[in-house]
């Protein structure tokens, strides 16, 4: 029986021993992967934590804030192009990271403003306009998406004696992990109880003193700074930027693993992007079939367990709960 | 404690073929050798694929005839969906088990992919992307690329300078994809025009979004712009969408499209009534089906694989890159290395892979092999070459 006797302790993040000992063997396991000498192993997981970094953020958005959006592809173009053309002017690494994701932030508080009128379908095609109006921006501006030959991305570095694959690694890793502190960390504030009271009932959230205004902005804001870093980490990775790496396929996929992952889930958000990331890999050889393997593993998720993975590792969860007494 | 000794003995016995392939060229033993080719077999370029299926082809028809050197060719064809990142990830994977990697395809995939090859001393033989990439690319790095495609802007020079000459244009409009390709294209017939003063002027240039469908009003407008030719650099689906829009406007120019619209399944996707009469380039590194060598390829290829039936342009294409390949595998011995291999192509001089195209030359000072392309004219369901191949300087 989970009982909370205090405020403090229903903000703790680890509440069971073995909960926190689950979670330290799952970064031990992180942190040895490097060591096992397969890179594929290594870019795959790399990938996974470039995408949950953005699926986190649009899960606060669309997950605990109710507000569909499908603007990603343009603020994953805006902070990938920022940190492209911040690292070509010299600018530091971590401070071009930065302004990816301020960059990106700034925009979704402007997309965000229709969200105070607009609501469910009509909002998502407003974001996806926006997202659509970024693409198009790009291919008819050489100057910001870098002209006929693209935008090339210098790559991190090796450093300490790490190959540039297992200092990328590892360098995704540490972001992924301080992403996921930060967005438990929301949704156990206050902010986040806001963004939920928004999403059961925006009305009764305002009557009960939730401005929504400023909840709503900082929702969209918060959500875009997350794409902005997860794009300029993907520049990092690819090492190099043409607008047809934005197109709202883009936008489809980020928002099918928050939906896959499970909705208002931070756990699900990681386990959503590992989703969109594995599957079309894994079964790359069955060939033409890998969208239909795609989108009936999506159906049949979405049909037995609505509450996404998530859902289902919960429900395992509770049935080894007491096992055997059952 | 025997026991122990036992299992200690064991491990060892284990790790040993390991050890054993650890100290071995990666991809290459005794009786195989392995080559990666990583191509979209899913997603919106699945019909490009088809290259990395006739290059598996062909090495299933070397494999039978014996394979190199005593080894067969083992190929893992890999589907990237044309997503550089799922490009990345498959050489990735591929790395320490293939031995080259060949007929890599889209210039994003190129781009993201290209520092792969040096860093992991794998040969990279041929890919298909916009070929300035390499042009700057480092000379050490280099070493590592051996590749034969058009360069765009060349190909439109040539385009553009036969339609002054030979069809007697005045007025050249352009329709283009809007992207990289497409505005190569464009450059190149800006060339050209400034080249040839008083030879024709630039009428409209209109650019598409490769999602875009409906090409009505850009038909109107080519319409509107009045010129007697139009060049296309378009993909294999736009170029027939906008003369079939532009044949309801009854604008009827005479026609110059990029070797992308090559293929003379052209005729299927555009119609007779449209596509009879156009003018479409050929690259010089291939042949199009209607030419006996390349139909006597086709024929070995889709007895091989029977799903290239209606593709067999592409096919011939990729497994022009396979040929390179086994060229390169017989010149490079019995005794091969990554090394030899680099060798074995540079060996390469004036060759024609079983008859096709232009020939072909490598070497220490040049990685792109052949830079041309020739004219073709849509004639009764084929496409028939009207003009030799042109050779433009390559540039790398």
């Amino acid at each position: 029986m989970d009982l909370t006797e205090s405020y403090r302790e229903e903000l703790r993040l680890i509440r069971k021993p073995w909960t926190g000992a689950g979670i330290s063997l799952v970064v031990l396991a992180l942190l040895v992967i490097p060591w096992l000498k397969m890179d594929y192993l290594v870019y795959m997981a790399t990938v996974v934590f470039i995408y949950a970094i953005g699926v986190q953020g649009q899960n606060i958005l669309i997950g605990y804030t109710g507000q569909i959006s499908f603007g990603q592809a343009g603020f994953l173009a805006i902070g990938a192009y920022t940190f492209g053309h911040a690292s070509a002017s010299g600018i530091p690494l971590p401070l071009g990271l930065f302004a990816a994701g301020v960059m990106a932030g700034i925009f979704g508080l402007i997309v965000g403003f229709p969200s105070l009128r607009l609501k469910g379908p009509y909002l998502a095609i407003a974001t996806m306009g926006f997202g659509i109006a970024v693409y198009q921006i790009l291919l008819n501006s050489e100057v910001i998406s870098g002209g006929r030959m693209g935008l090339t991305v210098k790559k991190l570095p090796a450093l300490f004696g790490l190959t540039q694959q297992v200092t990328f690694y590892y360098f995704t890793l540490l972001l992924a992990l301080i992403f996921t502190l930060i967005s438990y960390n929301t949704i156990s504030s206050y902010a986040g109880r806001a963004f939920i009271a928004i999403r059961d009932n925006d009305i009764a959230a305002e009557a009960m003193g939730v401005n929504l205004a400023r909840y709503k902005l900082l929702s969209f804001g918060m959500s875009s700074f997350y794409l902005g870093v997860q794009g300029a980490l993907f520049s990092l990775l690819i090492g190099f930027l043409e607008p047809n790496l934005f197109t709202f396929m883009e936008s489809v996929t980020i928002f099918v693993a928050v939906i896959i992952g499970g909705l208002a889930s931070i756990g699900g958000s990681i386990m959503g992007a590992a989703f969109v990331i594995l599957v079309p890999q894994l079964f790359g050889g069955l060939r033409e079939l890998v969208p239909v393997i795609f989108g009936v593993a999506i159906l049949v998720i979405l049909i037995f367990e609505p509450h996404g993975i998530a859902g289902r590792w919960l429900k395992i969860r509770l049935y080894f709960r007491n096992w055997p007494f059952r | 404690m025997k026991g122990s000794r036992i299992w200690i003995l064991a491990v060892c016995l284990l790790l040993a073929p390991a050890y054993g392939v650890a100290q071995g060229v990666p991809g290459v033993t005794d009786t195989e050798v392995t080559i990666g080719i990583t191509n979209p077999l899913s997603g919106p370029a699945a019909l490009w694929g088809t290259t990395g299926v006739g290059a598996k082809a062909w090495a299933d028809y070397i494999n039978d005839k014996g394979g190199v050197h005593g080894r067969k060719i083992n190929v893992i064809l890999r589907d990237d969906g044309y997503n550089p990142s799922r490009a990345l990830a498959n050489l990735t994977e591929m790395k320490g088990n293939v031995f080259a990697v060949a007929a890599l395809l889209g210039t994003a995939i190129v781009n993201t992919t290209k520092d792969f090859f040096a860093e992991n001393k794998v040969p990279l033989i041929t890919a298909y992307g916009d070929i300035r990439i390499w042009e700057k690319y480092p000379k050490d790095k280099l070493r590592w690329v051996f590749v034969s495609y058009p360069d765009y802007a060349d190909e439109a020079e040539f385009l553009t300078g036969y339609a002054v000459k030979n069809l007697g244009a005045k007025k050249i409009s352009v329709f283009y994809q809007n992207d990289d390709y497409g505005k190569m294209g464009l450059e190149g017939v800006k060339l050209a025009i400034s080249k040839l003063p008083g030879g024709a002027s630039l009428g409209v240039t209109i650019p598409y979004d490769v999602t875009e469908r409906a090409l009505a009003t850009h038909a109107q407008k080519l319409k509107e712009g009045g010129a007697d030719v139009l060049l296309l650099y378009t993909s294999p689906s736009h170029g027939p969408l906008i003369l079939k829009e532009m044949a309801k406007f009854d604008y009827r120019p005479k026609v110059l499209a990029t070797f992308t619209l090559g293929d003379p399944i052209m005729y299927k996707l555009a119609g007779a009534d449209v596509w009879e009469g156009v003018y479409p380039a050929t690259p010089a590194n291939s042949g199009i089906p209607g030419d006996p060598a390349a139909d006597k390829v086709i024929e070995i290829l889709k007895k091989y694989d029977p799903k290239i039936v209606g593709k067999e342009y592409l096919a011939l294409f990729g497994a022009v890159s396979m040929m390179y390949t086994v060229e390169g595998l017989k010149n490079a011995g019995r005794n091969l290395t990554p090394e030899a291999m680099i060798n074995g192509m540079e060996m390469i001089k004036n060759w024609k892979p079983e008859g096709l195209g232009a020939p072909v030359t490598f070497g220490p000072d040049r990685r792109h092999g052949v830079n041309g392309s020739r004219l073709s004219r849509a004639e009764k369901g084929t496409h028939v070459p009207i003009s030799d191949y042109v050779i433009y300087k390559p540039r790398f």
